[in-house]
C-alpha cells in the first residue's frame, strides 16, 4: 500500500531489539520509579518508595492503598537476577509472613519462559518453591504421596499472615492477608498447600545446599548451623550414619574374621605326670617351646580330671632359653564334692586354664611345679576318701601313695575374650555418637510440633558472627 | 484457507481455517465476520496491552502426534488478574486452545458436549455458585474445581471462533485432576456451554518454537 519509493534497507532485515520485559514507570502517590517486571501478568505493585499498593491490571497504576512508610529492604533488591539449577530468576517481589511464632521471607521469582518461582528464606537457609500443576494424592495416617514419593504430615494447619510486602506480584497481595498453611515433608522437600477462600494451592520447596542461593544472588554466604532445623530439612548426621554404620559392620566383621581364625590356638607342647597326693612336689620341664610372633599369648592348661575331694597347686615359670628370663604364674586344679542336708553337691575346676599375654618371642621351657592335697571336709561317701591313717604321712613311697594323673597342655595363640569386648565397644563408638546427634537433630526438627514448641530462643539463634 | 481483504480498511486478510468465521484484521483492528463467502466488519476490537508473554501468533509447538501454530488470542481479565488463550491450529485442520495463567500453561481441547453430564450441564448452565475443591466429571475424567469466576474479555487478535469483543462476559471454571490433567467449562452470555480437557504443560513439552525474545533473557534451554 506504500508508494513505490526508493527504499534503502528493506525493513525486514532490520529485525527490532527484542523488547525489555521491565516497564518504568512512576507511582502515583510519590512520584518515584516504579519497574514493572511482568506487565500482564502482576496484579499487584507495592512501591519501593513509599510502599503504596497500586493496581497493575490498569494501566494508570492506580493507587489501592496508599502508604508514606519507612520500608524495609530485602536483603537480595528486587530486579536482581540469580541462576538455580541452570534456570534465570529474577527478583520481582518479596514479603515477609509470619505463623505468628516465626518470620520467614518469600521471594517472588519470574523467568518469562518459566513463570514463577518462590525463594523461601527462614533465616538459615534457603527453599526454592515451585507451585504444583498436579495434585498429590493422599494415604494413610495424614500422608501424601508426589511422583512416587511419601510425605508425612508436619502438624496441624496453621494461620500464615503477610507482615510485610514490596514488589509486584500476581495476585491481589496485602499485608494482613491470610492464608491456612498445612505443610508435609520428607528430607529435602516439603509440600506446603495454602488455601485461601477462593483458592488452594500446592507448592513443592526443595531446600537448597548451603550457599546455593546466597551465590546465585550474590549475598554472603550463610553460615552452617543445625540448632533450629527447617521441617523438611535432612539431618547432616544421616549420612555420616550410613558411613559410621558400614565401617563399623565392616570393623565387626573383621574383628569375627580375626577372633574366628586367631582364635585357633595351637598346642606346642603336652606332658603328663602324677602327682602324689599329699606326697613331695614335683617338677616336670616341658622343653622347647617356641613362640615365633614378636608378641605372643601362652596359654597353660592343666588337666587333673579324675581328681576329687583334692587339689593341686600348679606354679608354672615359663622361662626364655636364651635369658633366663621367666614369667610366673600358678594353677589350681581342684574339685570337692559330697552331699548335705540340701542334697549332693560339687564344686571346684579340675582343669584349670591360665593365660600369659605379650610373650616376646623365642624359645621356652616350662617349669610345672606340682604338688597334690587332698581334703578331708568332704563326706565320707566320697570315691576318694582314704582311711585317715593314711592322711599326710610321708613315711609311704610314691607308689605307695595316691597318685593323681595330671597332663599339661602349652598353646599359644587366640584372643582374649576381653579385648574382643574392648574392641567391639571402640567399634560401637562412632556409630553411637553419631547415632545420638542424628536423634538429637530430628528431635530439633520435629520441635515446633511437638508441643512445648521452644521458640524463645528464636532470636538468639540468628545472631552469630 | 480463504484469502481477503478487509472490508474496513482493505489490509489483505486470511482465513486460516475454514472452520473459524471470525479475523481481527491485524491493520486496523476490526473483527471481520465471514458468511460463506460474505464478509462483514462487525466492530472494533481493542488492541491487546502488552504483556511478557513468550507466546505470540506464528508460535509452533506440538501436542503428541499433532503440530500446530498459534493464530490467534483471546485476553480476558478478571477482578484479580488476568490471562491469555490463544487458539491452537493443528496440522489437521482442528482447533485446540492454549491457556496461559502466571506463567503456567494448559493444553486443551474441545470435549463434544457429551462429554458432560446433564446434571453437571444444567448446574453450570444454572450460574449457580460452584465449591471450590468439588469434583466435576468432564469426559468420563473427574476434576476438582480450582476456581471459578466471571471474566471479562479485554481484546483479541487474530483468528476466531467466536466475535471476542472487549466487554464480552464468560463464566469460567478452572479445574484439574491430581495427576496434572485439566479442564476448564466455560458458559457464555447466552447460557451456551463448552467444555475443554487437557493438561499442565510447559514451553518444552510443547517444544514452543518462535517464541518472542526478551532482552536479557536465554531462550528456554529446550531449544539448543
Amino acid at each position: 500500500m506504500q508508494p513505490a519509493a526508493p527504499v534503502p534497507q528493506p525493513v525486514s532485515t532490520v529485525p527490532a531489539p527484542p523488547p525489555s520485559t521491565v516497564r518504568a514507570l512512576s507511582c502515583p502517590n510519590c512520584g518515584g520509579i516504579v519497574n514493572v517486571r511482568a506487565q500482564g501478568l502482576t496484579v499487584s505493585v507495592l512501591c519501593e518508595h513509599c510502599g503504596s499498593t497500586l493496581d497493575a491490571t490498569r494501566p494508570d497504576l492506580q493507587v489501592i492503598a496508599r502508604a508514606n512508610e519507612a520500608l524495609k529492604t530485602p536483603q537480595i533488591p528486587l530486579g536482581t537476577r540469580g541462576t538455580l539449577g541452570g534456570r534465570v530468576w529474577e527478583v520481582v517481589g518479596y514479603m515477609e509472613r509470619t505463623d505468628e511464632e516465626i518470620v520467614w521471607a518469600e521471594y517472588l521469582l519470574f523467568n518469562p519462559y518459566e513463570g514463577y518461582a518462590f525463594l523461601v528464606d527462614d533465616g538459615r537457609r534457603f527453599s526454592l518453591g515451585i507451585m504444583l500443576d498436579r495434585l498429590p494424592t493422599m494415604g494413610w495416617g495424614n500422608r501424601l504421596t508426589l511422583d512416587d514419593q511419601g510425605y508425612s504430615g508436619f502438624g496441624t494447619p496453621y494461620p500464615v499472615h503477610v507482615t510485610f510486602v514490596v514488589g509486584e506480584f500476581y495476585w491481589r497481595v496485602a499485608v494482613g492477608e491470610t492464608v491456612q498453611e498445612t505443610d508435609y515433608v520428607r528430607p529435602g522437600t516439603m509440600l506446603s498447600c495454602e488455601e485461601s477462600e477462593t483458592e488452594r494451592t500446592w507448592t513443592r520447596l526443595d531446600l537448597l545446599d548451603w550457599g546455593v542461593a546466597e551465590k546465585a544472588f550474590g549475598i554472603p554466604a550463610r553460615r552452617r548451623e543445625y540448632s533450629h532445623p527447617a521441617p523438611h530439612e535432612p539431618s547432616p548426621y544421616k549420612r555420616q550414619l550410613g558411613e559410621a554404620m558400614i565401617i563399623g559392620i565392616v570393623a565387626l566383621f573383621t574383628l569375627m574374621v580375626i577372633s574366628t581364625f586367631a582364635g585357633g590356638e595351637q598346642q606346642i607342647g603336652q606332658t603328663t605326670t602324677d602327682a602324689v597326693l599329699d606326697g613331695p612336689e614335683k617338677t616336670v620341664v616341658i622343653r622347647g617351646l617356641d613362640l615365633p610372633s614378636a608378641r605372643s599369648r601362652v596359654v597353660v592348661d592343666a588337666d587333673a580330671g579324675a581328681i576329687d575331694n583334692a587339689w593341686v597347686d600348679l606354679d608354672y615359670s615359663l622361662t626364655d632359653e636364651k635369658t633366663q628370663d621367666s614369667v610366673d604364674t600358678y594353677g589350681l586344679a581342684e574339685h570337692y564334692s559330697g552331699s548335705d542336708s540340701d542334697g549332693s553337691w560339687t564344686e571346684g575346676d579340675p582343669r584349670p586354664e591360665v593365660s600369659l599375654s605379650s610373650i616376646p618371642g623365642g624359645k621356652y621351657d616350662l617349669i610345672v611345679t606340682l604338688s597334690a592335697h587332698r581334703w578331708n571336709g568332704g563326706s565320707s561317701s566320697s570315691s576318694f576318701s582314704m582311711p585317715t591313717g593314711f592322711a599326710g604321712s610321708s613315711i609311704f613311697g610314691q607308689d605307695g601313695g595316691q597318685t593323681i594323673p595330671v597332663t599339661v597342655t602349652v598353646k599359644r595363640g587366640g584372643v582374649f575374650g576381653g579385648n574382643i569386648l574392648l574392641a567391639f565397644l571402640l567399634i560401637a563408638i562412632w556409630p553411637l555418637i553419631v547415632l545420638f546427634k542424628h536423634f538429637g537433630f530430628e528431635k530439633r526438627r520435629m520441635a515446633p510440633i511437638s508441643g512445648s514448641g521452644g521458640s524463645d530462643d528464636d532470636d538468639s539463634g540468628g545472631d552469630d558472627d | 484457507m480463504l484469502d481477503a481483504t478487509c472490508p474496513n480498511c482493505g489490509a489483505p486478510i486470511r482465513f486460516r481455517s475454514n472452520d473459524l468465521p471470525v479475523k481481527v484484521c491485524d491493520y486496523c483492528r476490526t473483527s471481520v465476520l465471514r458468511t460463506g463467502g460474505n464478509l462483514q466488519a462487525i466492530g472494533k476490537i481493542a488492541e491487546v496491552p502488552d504483556d511478557v508473554s513468550p507466546l505470540q501468533l506464528g508460535v509452533r509447538g506440538r501436542d503428541g502426534a499433532h503440530s500446530f501454530e498459534l493464530i490467534g488470542r483471546v485476553r480476558w481479565r478478571y477482578a484479580d488478574g488476568a490471562w491469555n488463550e490463544w487458539l491452537a491450529l493443528f496440522d489437521d485442520g482442528s482447533t485446540g486452545w492454549v491457556g496461559e495463567s502466571t506463567g503456567r500453561y494448559m493444553m486443551l481441547r474441545p470435549v463434544p458436549s457429551s462429554g458432560l453430564a446433564p446434571d453437571v450441564l444444567s448446574f453450570v448452565k444454572s450460574g449457580r455458585a460452584i465449591r471450590i475443591g468439588g469434583v466435576l466429571t468432564v469426559g468420563a475424567i473427574e476434576y476438582s474445581v480450582n476456581d471459578a469466576r466471571e471474566v471479562t474479555c479485554v481484546a483479541s487478535e487474530g483468528e476466531l471462533p467466536f466475535n471476542a469483543p472487549l466487554g464480552l462476559k464468560t463464566m469460567s471454571i478452572d479445574l484439574m485432576t491430581p495427576d496434572g490433567g485439566c479442564a476448564s467449562i466455560q458458559r457464555d452470555q447466552d447460557g451456551e456451554v463448552d467444555a475443554y480437557a487437557g493438561r499442565y504443560v510447559s514451553l518444552g513439552d510443547m517444544a514452543a518454537s518462535n517464541l518472542r525474545a526478551f532482552e536479557g533473557w536465554p531462550m528456554p534451554a529446550y531449544r539448543a
